[in-house]
């Protein structure tokens, strides 16, 4: 399954993936959501000192 | 002398969009194609002169004033893959894209600026060229240029000529008329979406099933707002010089139309005329295909017929059916899924 990210109308909110079939885009593209980049992950990766 | 036959002229334009209206694109964002119409996209010059002033004794123009500059074209093509879905793109500006090589899927709907987006289109720069360089005849760049229309042609026959999109085009006025610097790529590769590929469904009648199709147009118009592009601080031909003309700042659309009309064979149980009278709305789905990678679907959400005309095509009875293409509270008036092989159309 194929997915884009899209982000909510006036640019408020969280981005959401959702699939890419036009069933599924087309209702978010007329409701004001559009496509855009993947959120990067702000989680911090930390060495795990008893390796 | 040497002559220069039209034939020579180079076309390309955007590939991706302007990243604003004013900066021109370089030749890394460039494609190229051909084209079937002539026309070229001549910038022009309005000026004024100050016959009407008083004070100079007579009632001659005796200075004239640079006003503003205006630039567009027309693009006439067979239809194929990759400008069908620069098309779709740039002529109804709200596209998604996914996919990866070699089927890359542009799904695209209109702008709608009361959910929050833009009121406009994104924007492209337009090349045209004859032997450029040394020898150069035409060497010139309109730049923040927006898709105004385009009208795809459905027709019968084996030929090419069944199969064509015409897209206009409008610019913001800015153009670089000379030494453009931009060294023309390759000429793009396309893919024919022949009428022969056709597969048709309109208000519930499959019309290719039926064999009665015989031909289709369909197109969407922007209306862009012309003059409201000259703002205060809209800016000039060349910046910072007063004198050298205004351009536009913006190209917002105006009040869009969606279009389509078919001809179609007309028979016992025809239902064209009765959905008329009942004005019967449904979906009409409208797609081309080269390849399973190498398409375009155009799906209209609602429409209902407007007229419906009985008459004969090659003396065989047919009805010519005006849709009107109406607004769909989920969907909205149109989407478009083109595929092709190309990346990075519109972004």
């Amino acid at each position: 399954m194929e997915t884009v990210w899209m982000l909510p109308p006036f640019g408020v909110g969280e981005p959401k993936e959702v699939e890419t079939t036009p069933a599924v885009l087309v209702p978010l593209l007329v409701a004001g959501w559009s496509q855009c980049e993947p959120p990067t992950t702000k989680e911090e990766v930390t060495t795990d000192v008893h390796d | 002398m040497s002559t220069t036959r039209l034939q020579e002229v180079l076309i390309a334009f955007g590939k991706g969009k302007q990243t604003d209206i004013a900066t021109a694109q370089g030749a890394a964002a460039l494609w190229r194609f051909s084209k079937l119409n002539g026309a070229l996209a001549n910038p022009r010059l309005a000026t004024e002169n100050d016959a009407d002033e008083y004070g100079k004794g007579h009632e001659f123009p005796t200075q004239t004033f640079k006003t503003s500059w205006d630039v567009g074209g027309t693009l006439e093509k067979h239809l194929g893959a990759e400008i069908a879905a620069w098309a779709m793109c740039f002529g109804l500006g709200k596209p998604v894209k996914s996919g990866s090589n070699p089927n890359f899927t542009y799904t695209v709907t209109p702008l709608l600026p009361a959910n929050g987006d833009l009121a406009e289109l994104p924007y492209f720069s337009f090349v045209e060229q004859i032997r450029p360089g040394a020898g150069v005849v035409l060497d010139r760049q309109a730049v923040g240029c927006a898709v105004e229309s385009w009208q795809i042609s459905i027709g019968s026959g084996p030929g090419r000529a069944n199969s064509k999109i015409s897209v206009e085009f409008v610019g913001s006025g800015k153009v670089i008329d000379s030494a453009t610097g931009i060294t023309m790529p390759a000429a793009q590769t396309e893919k024919l979406l022949p009428a022969a590929s056709l597969t048709l469904s309109i208000n519930g009648v499959d019309y290719v099933t039926s064999k009665n199709i015989v031909s289709l147009e369909t197109g969407w118009k922007n209306n862009i707002r012309m003059d409201s592009g000259f703002f205060p601080g809209s800016g000039f031909q060349s910046a910072g010089d007063g004198a050298s003309g205004a351009i536009r700042g913006r190209l917002e659309f105006g009040n869009r139309q969606g279009n389509l009309r078919f001809v179609a064979r007309f028979d016992n149980g025809s239902t064209e005329y009765t959905k008329l009278k009942a004005q019967t709305t449904g979906t009409a789905v409208i797609n081309l295909q080269f390849d399973v990678n190498n398409s375009l679907q155009v799906t209209w959400q609602k429409v209902s017929f407007s007229a419906v005309e009985i008459a004969e095509t090659d003396q065989i009875l047919t009805v010519a059916v005006d849709c009107l293409p109406m607004y769909d509270t989920s969907n909205g008036v149109i989407q478009a899924v083109a595929k092709c092989n190309v990346d990075g159309i519109c972004q």
